[in-house]
Formats: C-alpha cells, structure tokens, sequence
C-alpha cells in the first residue's frame, strides 16, 4: 500500500486580533523562485549555499535611471563608483563601462581602480586618512584629491615642493542641512568659517590652488531638500573663494547619500513610501546650482552614489540547515548565513522570500545564523510558515555594504554569482577557502 | 486528566479549549496526533503509526513530532 503525502505537524493559538482588513500574517507568504529568470534552486544546486548574486541588469537600470534624472535637468554631470561600496571588481567594471569614475577613501581602494585600467585622472581620492606616501602618488597620478583636514594641506605642500608643481586640489567641507546626526567629523565646517579659513590657508602657502567643493552630508538621506541646502552651501562657498583668490572651481562634488529601497529600522512607513526618488533628489541638487551659481560657467556635478545604485541589484541566498523550538515556543531556524554576511542587519529590516509556498501556517520564527555567537540573528520575529531542511531564502537589499564589509569569521566568505544581461549566471568571486584565510600568516 | 485531553476537535481542524477559553488551528496530521494523545498514546507509538502512514523519513518525523510536542507544552496543553 502507498504511503499518504506528508506534512509537518502545525498547531498555532488563534489570535483574533490579528486579523485585519490587511488580511492574515499567518497566510502570507513572500516568494521568489527566480532572479532575472534563472531559478533559484538553480543558482544554489550550481553555486552552492549561501551564496551572493548581483543582477547586471538590475545595476544597469537603475544606473540609467539616476543618471538620466541628472542628466535631462544639468548638461555636465558624472558619476564616481563608490568603491566601499561595492569593490568587486566586475561591479566596479560595470560602473565604469557605464561612465562612471572611481571614488575611493584609502590606498587599497585606489589601488584596486589603477589594476582595473582606471587613469589617476578619473580617481576621486576621498577620506580622512591619505598616508604620505599614497597621496604623492596619487598627485603624481592626477587623481582628484579631496583634502580632508589641515595636516593634510602641509602633506600636499610638501609633495608640491619635493615634485616641484603647484597641485589643484578639491576641498570637503561639511554643514548644516537640517540633518541629524550631522555629519562634522570629515572635512571643515561651513558655517563657522573654517572651510574659507582653510582655502585662505591653502592660497597662502602658493602651493596648493582649489578646483573643487566637496560634500557629504550623510547616509541614507529621506529628505532630498537637505541636498538643496547642502548645494546652496557649497555654490556660497565657490562664489566667495572664486572672489577672494581669483579661482575657478570647476567642479562640485556632492557625495552620496541617496537612500536605497531598503526598510531602516524604526521607520513605519515602507521603503516605497519615504524613499525620496531619483527625480527628487536630481531637481533638489541642480535647481539650487541654477539657483546659486554666480560664474559664468556652470560647475561639473559631480555624484558618489553607491547605495542607492546597488543596493535592490543585490540578494543572498541562504538555506535553512535545521531547526528547534525555544523554551519561549518560537520557531529557531539555524541558516547557513548570518550577520557575518549580513553587516547591515543592525539598520535594516530584509525583504526574506521563500523559494515556493510551503503547506501550513506561518508562526513566529527566529532566523539565525550558523555562527556560534549568541549575537548571530538575522531576524527576531518573522511570521514564517515550517520549512524544510534545505529550503532556501533570498534576502535582499543587500548589494550594498553587505560583500565588503562581511567578515571572514568562523566561516569562509561565500561565492558571489553575477547574473550577465543575457540572465547567464556566472561567478566572479569564489568561495574562499583554507589557502585564502593562511595566505600571508607566516 | 490532561488539560488536552479536554481540547474539543472539530471538522475544520480547529481546536477549542473551554476552560482556557483559548482556540487553536491544526493540520489534519496536527488532528490525528491530538487525537492520539487523547487516546493515550505515548510518542513512541505515535511515531510508529504515523511513519508506516505517510511518506516520510522516521528520522525526519521524530524531529518534526518532538517540535510539535513541545510546542503543546508551550501552549500549556502538554505538562
């Protein structure tokens, strides 16, 4: 006699007050069994698990849709590809195939753009810390240099005397815009005056004349009208010191910033709704340039834009190695990812999706990962319906921040899959292991 | 007697308990295994029922109706 078909055991207390005109947490499920086409139990029966995969298309797409948000209003804007971002290289290649310049804060980072073909020219050298040695080459390079802070003004005029060249150098400065935390640890204040003390300090050592105004006012902006003050600023600060030094700051740099489709903790509203969009912040920024420019000549716009560039193109996919139930009653899912892959768990609330719909109902569940740390939670309550060992879960946003900053820590750093335009997925980075963790000890 | 013993079943799989005044939702294998407790049957031979019953591993299944099990001691419908 055949066997029936099976299903896990559920019993869930039914709680009235749950139900709303929303419909029920305990029947929804979120699924997704593809990206760009390619199955997702393809990419983890070829890839393994976990795994990180990147949709080109996606990248490309939402690229053009900033791009062109900036460039139908301003006639000369280009964008730097944040390199902390996103540092892999076939992302960076992406970006530069696409226009983009490179824009990097520390000697590796630069480095890393020479190796992928980028000219010093098209580097932007942001940060607060620029060795000595980094820096001079650098200038020799042509890159953009964007002084930080006075030590690094002395740095440059001693490069200038020992290279025998006077060197064009941008300036970062920081404000009020409305904006809290504010941003003052980088670069030189704008309102008490230390922004133009540092220009007159830079114009009185004759060694240093300034081409740029550089600002970053935060991360993850949900008020593009902070852009309009931060631009205003900085087109104040250019009008002044093209004045008093008989200058031509040629380009303005304002950062990044712009908010991906990601829920930030302790936001009700969802992503959809408080994200500003690209149009908002490109009408903030270069409506104040028009607004505010004093020169005959408009500046270069220049846009270090990662998060909002990459972040939705990026999902990991994790699988589900077992689970238990708590002496509290929840459901604990042990996932072969964890916040060693996941850095931006802290801020971010996940899109989680399942791979199918799965029988019965969903119950409160813990997702964590397979580190032996106490710390490792992906998720505390999340309304899930009894998986399987072996069910995967895509989570996403995560193609900002989450590759570059996931630790090397109790596990290897996984693989990570591009999915080309054509939806062919291939690999671009492989899955670290023993050779890569010793490589260097001694 | 076992407060789940006192749990009413009905035909849409959804449990009543009156003096806890609390309702709960099962499966139809959720049912049978309720049942079989009230029946007193011990989880040994719950597990040997329903694993010539259904297509599954017994080793998958002991997992599956150890969670269940303490998830009805959770519920206070197990001690």
């Amino acid at each position: 006699m055949s066997k029936q078909k099976y299903e896990i055991p559920t019993i869930n207390k039914i709680d009235f007050a749950m139900a709303s005109k929303y419909g029920s947490p305990v029947k929804s499920q979120k699924i997704r069994t593809e990206i760009d086409g390619v199955k997702i139990s393809e990419l983890t029966e070829k890839f393994g698990s976990p795994i990180f995969v990147f949709s080109q298309k996606q990248i490309e797409e939402k690229y053009h849709t900033l791009h062109n948000a900036f460039s139908s209003r301003y006639p000369d804007v280009t964008f730097g590809w944040s390199y902390k971002t996103n540092y892999l290289n076939e992302i960076c290649k992406i970006y530069h195939d696409l226009g983009s310049v490179a824009e990097v804060v520390s000697e590796f980072e630069y480095q890393k753009a020479r190796a992928l073909g980028v000219e010093g020219k098209d580097i932007i050298f942001n940060g607060p810390y620029k060795p000595k040695a980094d820096l001079k080459i650098a200038v020799e390079e042509g890159a953009k240099i964007h002084v930080d802070n006075l030590f690094e003004i002395n740095d440059l005029e001693e490069i200038a005397e020992e290279l025998g060249i006077k060197i064009p150098v941008a300036i970062r400065i920081n404000m009020d815009t409305g904006i809290y935390p504010q941003w003052s640890r980088f670069g030189f204040n704008f309102e008490n005056g230390d922004a133009l003390d540092a220009v007159e300090r830079m114009y009185a050592g004759g060694k240093l004349y300034l081409t740029g105004i550089h600002s970053h006012i935060g991360t993850f902006m949900l008020d593009a009208n902070a852009y309009r003050l931060a631009t205003m600023k900085i087109m104040q600060l250019k009008e002044r010191v093209e004045r008093k030094f008989n200058a031509e700051i040629a380009y303005i740099d304002l950062g990044g910033g712009f908010a991906s489709k990601s829920n930030l903790k302790g936001i009700y509203q969802s992503a959809e709704v408080v994200v500003p969009t690209a149009d908002d912040y490109a009408e903030a920024i270069t409506n104040a340039i028009y607004e505010f420019n004093k020169s005959e000549n408009l500046p270069k716009l220049y846009l270090e834009t990662g998060r909002h560039l990459i972040d939705e193109a990026g999902y990991l996919l994790t699988s589900v190695w077992g689970h238990k139930r708590f002496p509290d009653g929840k459901k604990g899912y042990i996932l072969d990812a964890g916040v060693n892959l996941l850095y931006t768990s802290t801020w971010y609330n996940f899109n989680i999706e399942l791979d199918k719909r799965y029988e019965g109902d969903n119950e409160a569940s813990m997702l964590n990962g397979p580190l032996c740390m106490n710390i490792d939670i992906i998720e505390e309550n999340l309304m899930l319906p009894p998986l399987d060992r072996g069910s995967v879960l895509t989570i996403s946003p995560v193609g900002a921040y989450n590759y570059t900053q996931a630790m090397q820590f109790i596990r290897y750093k996984p693989a990570v899959v591009l999915i080309d335009k054509e939806g062919t997925p291939r690999v671009i980075k492989e899955v670290d292991d023993l050779a890569t963790i010793n490589y260097k000890e001694v | 007697m076992k407060v789940i013993e006192e749990l009413v079943l009905d035909e849409n799989n959804v449990a009543f308990h009156p003096m806890m005044g609390n309702s709960y939702q099962l499966n139809p294998i959720a049912k049978e295994i309720v049942s079989a407790i009230k029946q007193s049957k011990s989880k040994d031979e719950i597990l040997q029922e329903l694993s010539l019953k259904y297509d599954v591993a017994k080793e998958e299944l002991f997992i599956d109706i150890s969670d269940f099990f303490a998830k009805l001691k959770v519920y206070g419908l197990l001690s």
